[in-house]
């Protein structure tokens, strides 16, 4: 079933904002997505988890708008809204019941222009702690939950801003002044270094007159730091092994390679690669791993797409109590190099087709995914009309693309081997950390 | 600085008018009941199958059964065996599901307008004719009891699972996870698990919602070669009484030791209340206030003044019989009692003055202008269709839901406060470092304190 073409208009304010019209009036509702180009690629040593500290630092007022107030106006407008940080990106994003686009518009510019004049140490502080506390809570208090900071430390070497994670280090975090804040938005938050896309029930002729309304004064930074060089050797150049200790009573296994970057035609092979691996119950690695053989709990298989030298092809299986790691690895490995060396069947890749249709139709639907792509496009290739593209480029992937692929990245001297294994005794640093201030309010 | 964004306030333009969109039911001779529901433009179209059969509805000695049994019915029908299901279903682009809640185990698929049919084929056949496999069972089977023993090393889990263990009697299913525990599972075995489902399979009682854009597509028909033969012979009808009743009669402190932590979990609430309620309108304006929004009272005191948490929140869990009121955030280790004094302050905050016009309007207009953003594609329109079905809630519910909840006074609110949260008798129950917060919560006076320690794997 074809998927209907989306038509946008792509227009640029004379300050450099990018803004990205799509016109779709089957509900009564648009999206706003705005993405700005920087992201915890930008950091440097010492400065990690800033791009993201800094995300939080933007629902905390500006000009016009009080603490908190942005996502308060959007939700009273019946509105949805957060923020995401990547290695490549930061972005905002509304939406909204159509008749409050432009208030959506205006809270995006009031803190594009004017978020400095709100800022205050008090905020940082805060959020400062709300961060340390999602870092708790998504990597140090969950099992298993250290393994992408992990990986991303192997597949990258120190020098290279994709070696740490978004999040960044407790240390840094504590470091980050209101000087450095300061600096990093006037460097990055500028008209010209974002994309505005907007879709959805929406008068294009409205749309464009609040753009101009609102951003064009805005001031452009024409000082935008280049980035540094983030080519890299396609591949790791050996294998590297990391043991972790958790508190976890299933040992996992996680295998991680170096992937050609996002936008490569063998990353869309890599794509299809991964659905015909672990895509579902009919995939090789679940049959073979979790049926079959019975060694495994569940498996996975992911790729995320980077712009910066490389991308991550990933998975993990949890091992059943009783079997022996090394099996799982073994057995885990084999079905990843058979598929560089023996082409997939016809009906492996039918089916392969057959659900990334799907997937792709499912998504598609919502105006918030069409506006994050468009964005997304616009962003890191200049090309917004990939999202016409993209399904097409991975129905036609062939046999051979993915055997291609899969044999210049499943390889022995392109890999990270993490098995998180139980630990013997209580993670004695953490014990130490939390031990360190206890509540004595209640005593006091 | 200030004058490059212009100061004021856009206001709203005219909204468009938006309804939720009619469906129609349709009945088979034997009694199953089919309802469409036409979302124009929508290509992707959504189907599920409710049978009303929950985990509520199995013996308490095969807790977690009815779970198992949704997961084991794509293992192999009369004429696939599971691969050949998968992969019939891959072929035409179609993931066929199967899952069991509290109140009913359903079975669906998201695909192609085109490809509706055959992919009703299969879900026909998976539903009607599965031969669960021993031999799959036992893998299944085993696959759950693992993840059992890995939810009680993960903190939010654990937490999750003792708050209800401690909030409901025994008696109660609620008191245990929806799919059971290990004494529960280890004993099943293929033949529970047909139980578990034939339970279900009682036409008059099956309900097959179809969303999207059908134009051409006569579903009736489709569901009447499908699904028209299936017999009313096995299964049973009628619903036993659900127990929810409440364990605790004044508060209580429950700690599960885990050295080291971090960040402590909380949990403070009690059994709260069923789908079924004349205010639910009310309840779910309240709900929003405390717990709901971002700036909700528990979110904006904990995380955005006090910097305690990534997020705070509180809510009713709507089942059929009274599911669990609980608040809940996650903290540094170093403020636990802090932010339970806190938390419990909101809470009884909610149940002794009336919420501010300000707020009051806050919630009620997100509820009412989320409600269109929600209904974008058929997938959310067929759930919540299948929902009215689950609580045998009347056709017009959604088509009202807006009006109710603009009616909704800071009074009503109020009043849904004061009935329905009961902080004298409510669990408190956390995941910690005891060694680390014990002292300080014995002496917070929160209640009687019990310490958990348990031999958990993974060296917590």
């Amino acid at each position: 079933m074809p998927i209907p073409a989306v038509r946008f208009t792509d227009e640029r304010l004379p300050n450099g904002l990018r803004y990205i019209i799509a016109e779709d009036h089957l509900a009564p509702v648009v999206a706003v997505d705005i993405w700005y180009d920087v992201g915890s690629k930008h950091e440097v040593p010492g400065k990690t988890g800033f791009a993201h500290l800094f995300e939080h630092v933007m629902f905390q007022g500006s000009a016009h708008v009080g603490k908190a107030e942005h996502i308060a106006l959007v939700q009273a407008a019946g509105g949805t809204m957060n923020g995401t940080t990547w290695l490549d990106r930061t972005n905002y994003f509304e939406t909204m019941p159509s008749h409050q686009l432009e208030l959506a518009l205006w809270l995006e510019a009031d803190r594009m222009g004017t978020l400095l004049d709100a800022l205050s140490q008090e905020n940082l502080d805060n959020q400062r702690e709300v961060v340390k506390n999602e870092k708790r809570w998504s990597y140090d208090n969950r099992p298993y939950g250290t393994w992408n900071e992990k990986l991303q430390a192997h597949l990258y070497p120190p020098e290279h801003p994709y070696h740490h994670p978004t999040i960044g280090s407790m240390a840094d975090l504590d470091a980050a002044s209101l000087d450095d804040v300061k600096a990093f938005f006037r460097t990055y938050y500028a008209p010209n270094n974002a994309v505005l896309a907007i879709v959805g029930d929406v008068d294009p002729a409205d749309a464009r007159r609040w753009v101009a309304r609102y951003f064009s004064a805005i001031p452009a930074n024409p000082a935008i730091p280049p980035l540094a060089d983030l080519r890299l050797p396609p591949t790791l150049g050996g294998e590297h092994r990391e043991i972790v200790e958790d508190r976890v009573p299933l040992p996992r296994v996680y295998l991680g390679f170096r992937a050609p970057v996002f936008g490569d035609p063998r990353f869309d092979a890599l794509e299809v690669a991964s659905q015909i691996l672990a895509g579902g119950k009919g995939s090789r690695l679940y049959r073979r791993l979790v049926r079959d053989e019975r060694v495994a709990q569940d498996v996975v298989m992911f790729s995320l797409g980077f712009i910066g030298g490389a991308s991550v092809t990933a998975g993990w299986a949890t091992v059943r109590p009783g079997v022996a790691i090394a099996r799982v690895e073994a057995l885990f490995i084999e079905e990843l190099e058979r598929l560089g060396r023996e082409p997939v069947t016809a009906d492996e890749l039918a089916r392969a087709r057959a659900l990334v249709e799907t997937d792709e139709l499912g998504a598609l639907q919502r105006v918030e995914e069409r506006a994050d792509r468009l964005a997304m496009y616009a962003t890191l290739f200049d090309d917004p009309d990939l999202i016409n593209r993209m399904l097409g480029r991975f129905l036609a992937v062939t046999p051979d693309a993915i055997r291609a692929a899969a044999a210049g990245v499943f390889r022995s001297d392109n890999r990270a081997v993490l098995t998180y294994v139980p630990a013997t005794a209580p993670a004695d640093a953490a014990a130490l950390d939390a031990a360190e201030a206890v509540d004595d309010e209640a005593a006091a | 600085m200030t004058d490059i964004v212009i100061p004021t306030r856009p206001t709203p333009g005219e909204p468009r008018p938006y309804h939720f969109p009619d469906f129609e039911r349709h009945r088979l001779p034997n009694g199953l009941t089919v309802i469409t529901v036409q979302v124009p433009g929508r290509p992707l179209v959504s189907a599920t199958l409710v049978l009303r059969n929950g985990a509520v509805d199995e013996p308490a000695a095969h807790a977690g059964v009815t779970v198992l049994a949704a997961r084991a019915l794509s293992e192999g029908t009369k004429r696939f065996d599971a691969i050949a299901l998968v992969e019939a279903s891959e072929r035409i682009g179609a993931s066929l599901h199967a899952e069991t809640s509290w109140d009913t185990m359903s079975a669906g698929v998201e695909v192609p307008a085109d490809r509706l049919e055959p992919s009703l084929e299969l879900l026909a056949e998976m539903v009607g004719e599965p031969t669960f496999p021993s031999a799959e069972v036992d893998r299944l089977r085993e696959e759950r009891l693992n993840d059992l023993l890995q939810a009680a090393a993960d903190p939010r889990r654990r937490a999750d699972e003792a708050f209800t263990d401690t909030i409901y009697t025994a008696e109660s299913p609620y008191h245990r996870p929806a799919g059971g525990i290990r004494p529960t599972v280890e004993p099943l075995v293929d033949e529970d698990l047909r139980r578990a489902w034939a339970r279900g399979m009682v036409p008059q009682r099956i309900v097959l919602v179809v969303g999207g854009d059908l134009a051409g597509l006569d579903v009736p028909a489709i569901a009447e070669r499908l699904f028209g033969g299936w017999s009313t012979a096995p299964g049973t009808v009628d619903h036993p009484p659900i127990v929810a009743s409440p364990a605790l009669e004044a508060r209580l402190v429950r700690l599960v030791h885990r050295a080291g932590a971090v960040q402590t979990e909380i949990r403070v609430g009690h059994p709260g209340l069923s789908r079924r309620i004349p205010d639910y309108h009310a309840v779910s304006v309240m709900s929003a206030i405390l717990g709901g929004l971002f700036n909700s009272r528990l979110n904006r005191n904990l995380r955005e003044d006090k910097g305690y948490t990534y997020g705070a929140g509180a809510g009713f869990d709507l089942r059929r019989a009274a599911g669990p009121f609980v608040a809940r955030a996650a903290v540094n280790t170093d403020v636990t009692v802090r932010a339970i004094r806190e938390i419990l302050m909101e809470l009884d905050r909610m149940r002794t003055a009336a919420v501010e016009e300000d707020e009051l309007r806050a919630a009620r207009d997100f509820l009412v202008g989320v409600f269109p953003l929600r209904f974008e594609t058929p997938g959310p329109v067929v759930g919540s269709i299948a929902g009215l079905v689950v609580h045998d809630l009347p056709d017009d519910e959604l088509a009202t839901y807006r009006s109710r909840i603009e009616a909704v006074t800071a009074a009503d609110v109020l009043a849904a406060a004061r009935e329905h949260i009961h902080l004298e008798r409510a669990g408190i129950v956390l995941v910690g470092d005891a060694d680390a917060i014990g002292p300080s919560l014995e002496s917070a006076g929160f209640g009687p304190l019990e310490i958990v320690r348990e031999d958990s794997p993974g060296g917590a």
